[in-house]
């Protein structure tokens, strides 16, 4: 499905058409083992579960380049072991027929070893055409944002939960909206831990959404497929 | 010792004669006895001579009958007795385990006192140049503990230790302390039965095994009135030879029948369905402060903690001049200033220490409490206690009554108010048991997987054994005598980090497990520590904070949380709110706007009705529909109300006129037919089940029947329970085939049928939370931190998706299972329902009706609703982007026009 002209969901990836280019939100790897750290010692499986994804999208869209946007890593400050690891692993996957590059998240404080050992370029933002692709914990103010139509950011892990009678159930979703003049399209992150924020609930985070009012968004949920639901205010009660 | 099982456990049912005690007693504890005391309470004449002949013994006593000297006394004597020979050592003789810290300060000043006349006494007549005074210690060590004083305790022994079964554990896995004992004689349990049909006793009756394996020692157990006694015996003492089911011989003393009994139940108004909810909200306060004027002291014990605040408001506000002291020039703190207070698990422990002194004091004409004051803490006098609202279970009501009138020969006074007739016609019969003494029986758990799990962690860090030992030693416990040898191995499995691959098991292996030798062991240098910081079986329930701007309100279930969104109107402690956002675990909120609650109230914490009572209930109805039946005047129903049930003219009025009218309007449900009433509101579709067994019963039968009919029919089913009953709710257009659900719910298939039931459900993931915590898989404490957001991100499901990943039958996973099912719900008398169905002992009868029967309406108004998940979560999310096109489509269509 089509989120904006030439931009194409494609399942928790963004695809732009027609150069081909991938984006990625929020991926986290590590976060299982941070988990550990605060004692939960559930078994990992969120990083085969990204990995399993990941390569689903890039069997069918075959990128050329693929954007990570921030939080690539979840540890702030350190790597540790599993996260040098997995996050190895996990570029070797994407480098495989594709350019890869990262944007610097909130929690990616550290990324340069593995970068330089990868290869790998570090922006903070990237931008084609009239498109801005950034992480969203901060509003750039550099002259090509300035110039973009487009902005595309992660960092909200947004997510939308349904209610009908007693029954409750949480999806990821994309939202569309708009920045000052700017169409703000937010994705939902690659974090398979848990859905994510609840856009209908929770306090927003990013300063691109912080004091605004969601209602005037759109929203498109991810389920087996791509559903999109029209604006908030249309399917739910808030205001 | 009994060779047969049968006469293992025996009631004694002879008082021993004054001077057969007399004679167990060293002359000065004789001379001591004789000047304090004019007699022995009853207990104490049943009990302390087979203490003296160490014979395990569970008294079984009201509040306030002599309890705790009945097991001290004979403990007390030895213990002077060794000390005047002067060979009394320097370690622990017994062990006194309450459930409740503030318990153990109260026991240990109630033992000092005791031990401080004797030694006054001994320094007037036996003191010698060698030996001045009597050495006897009593010490206590809970979590409150500061290091020091445990260090002293080290140093110098307790003779008399007194403790909680989490930091008896604690004690069993610390090598130093476990030396000191090693020679324990005696070990008391008091308030057992608030522990037996818990997890939190699973885990004492195996800490009781871990020291039976260094040291044989008498067991002594205090309880409340609880049945069955001979169950909670067994539980107590354990077995001696698992496999011949030959449990250690135990005497039961039964006193329950000393304190005399002054109940009544009481109506708010006179007519409970012609009045407004106004007038019998009004009445109902007028009534409470009529009661608490004739009274000194009145302790009122509701349902709910939200109840609790409730009332002390409502009563402050009502008549302020009766609870708010005058201001005068005193300089009192806010809290001082009122003669009402309330008690509850939610207040902080400051709080509550505070109102317990002030009750002491006799500073307080009332205190509101929900089950908080329910166990023995010493409260002082109280005179009348109040049920507001069914306590649900005989045995509940007679501990909250009991509290009043605490001198042995004083009568207990309770009062129960009632709000409905469903609430009059459970509280007269409640009171009719009372009278005549039919006590609810318990559930002891069994075969509890995650406490297993903490418990053989505990035994690995004591040392290293074979795994076979742990098995046999555990084995012994009332909890564990069925406990296979392959279940036990997938808890070591378990513990030594099997379910993951070889890498990963650093970090999750505990014990580590030799197949060749078969032996277990510690595993890590963090183990002890880990251990000791996330012991215990009661839940961190991560409750969420709602708050005004900065103030705090109060707080809300988790998963309550889930439900809200922005806009939504709920009531919390009495006020509705609107749920502005959620950060985190606060919730913000505003004062609502004039709109009515949007999202039904949370009845998490309601307590159930016990299946015993809910039977007796039913046999009540029964006779009344005989009567119908036989076309008997009202007169002599009346009659026969009055009689059976000691109720007031008004009370068997309510009754009659409520059973008259479902006799007319329907049907008159009761323990040999089940009723199922279709209703129809045009809208949707009503099966009500007329199954009074409780809502622990119902939970079960509910969700069983709408899974069933869910999967006949491949659609969502929305239920809604209460202890009366439950019903299933489908849209109007759809048909629904009970009969055919019934022919396929068998007793044999309902544990299956509930498995795939509970899997989506929320209560399943949150148990399986508690489960993982008492399993350490989640720990509270970890690496010196405590508190982390992490833990509270990852959501329910994901964890049970992990582990099933592993396996779908996981350990902990069905522990979780068995929880909900056996625990928290009560499969078993669900399944003794099905099979009284399917051996026609119990008919079934479809009736069908325009509105709602009498007795059906208080479950179709109030009710707590839950859904029965047919469809997948894929399915709900196309059939909710269905319904949103549809509306698209019909906008589009209105602006065409």
């Amino acid at each position: 499905m089509e989120i904006s002209k030439g931009i194409q969901i494609q399942g928790l990836a963004l695809l732009i058409k027609p150069e081909n280019i991938l984006v990625i939100g929020d991926t986290h790897i590590g976060m299982e083992a941070a988990l550990n750290e605060e004692g939960m010692l559930i078994p990992r499986f969120q990083f085969n579960e990204i990995m399993q994804e990941t390569k689903k999208i890039i069997k069918k869209t075959k990128p050329k380049l693929i954007i990570l946007n921030g939080d690539i890593k979840h540890n702030f400050g350190s790597i540790s072991r599993q996260e040098w690891q997995n996050t190895k692993k996990y570029l070797e996957l994407l480098e495989k027929n594709s350019k890869v590059i990262f944007i610097k998240g909130n929690h990616d404080t550290i990324l340069g070893p593995i970068a330089e050992k990868q290869n790998v370029e570090i922006k903070k933002h990237y931008k084609i055409r009239d498109i801005y692709v950034c992480h969203g914990h901060e509003i750039p103010r550099d002259k090509e944002y300035e110039e973009a139509k487009r902005i595309i950011i992660g960092h909200e892990h947004p997510a939308i939960s349904l209610r009908e009678g007693p029954r409750t159930e949480k999806y990821k979703c994309y939202l569309k909206g708009k920045h000052e003049s700017k169409e703000l399209i937010v994705m939902p992150s690659m974090t398979m831990v848990n859905e994510g924020t609840d856009v209908l609930k929770e306090k927003l985070l990013s300063p691109f959404l912080k004091d605004k009012s969601i209602k005037n968004f759109e929203a498109y949920l991810l389920g087996d497929k791509v559903y999109y639901f029209g604006k908030i205010q249309g399917f739910s009660n808030i205001n | 010792m009994p060779e047969k099982q049968e006469n293992r456990i025996a009631y004694h049912e002879k008082p021993y004669p004054d001077k057969a005690i007399y004679e167990t007693f060293n002359p000065l504890v004789e001379e001591w006895w004789k000047k304090t005391f004019k007699e022995f309470a009853p207990p104490q004449k049943f009990s302390i001579i087979n203490i003296h002949n160490r014979e395990n013994t569970l008294v079984s006593s009201p509040t306030g009958s002599g309890k705790t000297l009945s097991a001290f006394t004979a403990i007390l004597n030895e213990l002077t007795d060794l000390d005047m020979k002067g060979i009394l050592e320097d370690k622990v003789y017994a062990v006194y385990i309450s459930p409740l810290k503030a318990l153990g300060n109260d026991i240990e000043k109630n033992l000092n006192e005791p031990l401080q006349q004797l030694n006054e006494l001994f320094k007037e007549k036996y003191a010698t140049k060698k030996k001045k005074e009597l050495s006897v210690r009593v010490a206590v060590r809970t979590g409150d503990t500061s290091t020091s004083d445990r260090s002293k305790m080290l140093r110098k022994p307790p003779h008399i230790l007194i403790t909680t079964p989490e930091s008896l554990a604690i004690m069993l896995t610390t090598t130093k302390f476990r030396e000191k004992l090693a020679d324990t004689e005696w070990v008391i349990v008091d308030e057992v039965h608030s522990m037996a049909d818990n997890k939190r006793g699973v885990h004492l009756s195996i800490s009781l095994e871990r020291l039976q394996r260094i040291t044989s020692f008498t067991r002594i157990g205090l309880s409340a009135t609880v049945s069955p006694l001979e169950e909670v015996a067994k539980f107590l003492v354990g077995y001696e030879d698992p496999d011949k089911e030959l449990t250690r011989p135990c005497k039961i003393v039964d006193v329950n029948y000393i304190k005399k009994l002054n109940l009544k139940v009481l109506s708010p108004v006179q007519n409970l369905i012609k009045s407004s909810f106004n007038d019998i909200h009004a009445s109902t306060y007028n009534l409470i402060n009529e009661l608490i004027q004739k009274h000194r002291t009145t302790l009122i014990f509701t349902n709910t903690r939200s109840a609790t605040e409730r009332v002390v408001h409502q009563l402050k506000e009502r008549f302020p001049k009766q609870y708010t002291k005058i201001k005068d020039l005193d300089e009192e703190t806010d809290d001082d200033k009122s003669f009402i207070g309330a008690h509850h698990g939610s207040l902080s422990k400051e709080l509550r220490k505070n109102i317990e002194d002030r009750l002491k004091n006799g500073e307080l004409k009332a205190v509101v409490s929900s089950t908080s004051l329910e166990l023995g803490i010493d409260i002082g006098y109280i005179d009348l206690v109040i049920l507001l609202g069914s306590p649900k279970s005989v045995a509940r009501a007679l501990q909250r009554i009991g509290r009043s009138g605490h001198k042995l020969h004083d009568e207990a006074k309770g009062r129960i108010i009632v709000l409905d007739r469903d609430d009059l016609v459970e509280c007269s019969v409640l009171l009719k048991a009372a009278l005549e003494k039919k006590i609810d029986r318990i559930m002891i758990p069994r075969n509890v997987f995650d406490v297993l799990a903490q418990q053989v962690f505990g035994i690995a860090i004591e040392e290293s054994m074979k795994a076979e030992e742990a098995y046999k030693t555990i084995r012994n416990s009332y909890c564990y005598k069925d406990l296979t040898r392959e279940d036990f191995n997938k808890v070591i499995k378990y513990l030594s980090g099997e379910y993951v691959s070889l890498e990963d098991r650093n970090v999750y292996a505990k014990i580590w497990y030799d197949e060749e030798t078969g032996m277990i062991g510690k595993r890590g240098k963090l183990a002890r520590v880990l251990y000791m910081t996330n012991i215990g079986t009661i839940p961190d329930e991560t409750s969420v904070k709602v708050k005004l701007d900065k103030q705090y309100i109060g707080s809300i279930a988790e998963p309550f949380l889930e439900k809200l969104r922005k806009g939504d109107v709920f009531v919390l402690g009495g006020q509705t709110y609107e749920f502005r956002y959620a950060q985190g675990m606060t919730a913000y909120v505003k004062t609502s706007v004039n709109r009515p609650p949007t999202v039904p109230s949370w009845f998490s914490e309601m307590l159930p009705l016990s299946f015993d009572l809910a039977m007796e209930i039913q046999k009540f109805r029964r006779f009344i529909e005989e009567l119908f039946l036989s076309k008997s005047s009202k007169k002599d129903i009346m009659e026969f109300i009055n009689t059976y049930l000691y109720v007031d003219e008004y009370g068997a009025n309510s009754i009659y006129e409520y059973f008259r009218e479902q006799y007319m309007f329907a049907e008159v449900p009761h323990d040999k037919k089940l009723v199922i009433e279709h209703y129809d509101d045009s809208k949707n579709k009503y099966i009500v089940f007329h199954s009074l067994y409780g809502r622990r019963t119902n939970d079960v039968l509910s969700r069983a029947f709408a899974f069933i009919l869910g999967r006949i029919h491949g659609k969502d089913i929305e239920l809604n329970i209460n202890d009366n009953g439950f019903y299933l709710m489908v849209p109007s257009s759809r048909s629904v085939q009970v009969s055919r659900a019934f022919s396929l719910l068998t007793k044999e298939d309902l544990r299956l049928v509930m498995k795939h039931a509970l899997e989506k459900t929320e209560v399943l993931g949150r148990r399986f939370r508690h489960c993982a915590a008492r399993a350490l898989m989640i720990l509270r404490s970890y690496k010196g931190r405590s508190k982390s957001v992490g833990k509270q991100q990852l959501n329910s499901r994901l964890l049970i998706s992990a582990v099933k990943k592993i396996d779908e039958d996981f350990i902990i996973l069905r522990e979780a299972r068995r929880e909900v099912l056996e625990d928290l719900m009560d499969v078993f008398h669900a399944e003794e329902v099905l099979k009284s169905i399917h051996d026609n002992k119990l008919s079934v009868k479809e009736i069908y009706t325009d509105i709602p029967s009498p007795f059906a309406f208080n479950l179709i108004t109030m009710g707590y609703s839950d859904i029965m998940k047919m469809d997948d979560k894929q399915q709900f999310l196309r059939n909710m982007h269905n319904q949103v096109l549809a509306k698209i489509a019909l906008k589009e269509a209105r602006s065409k026009n």
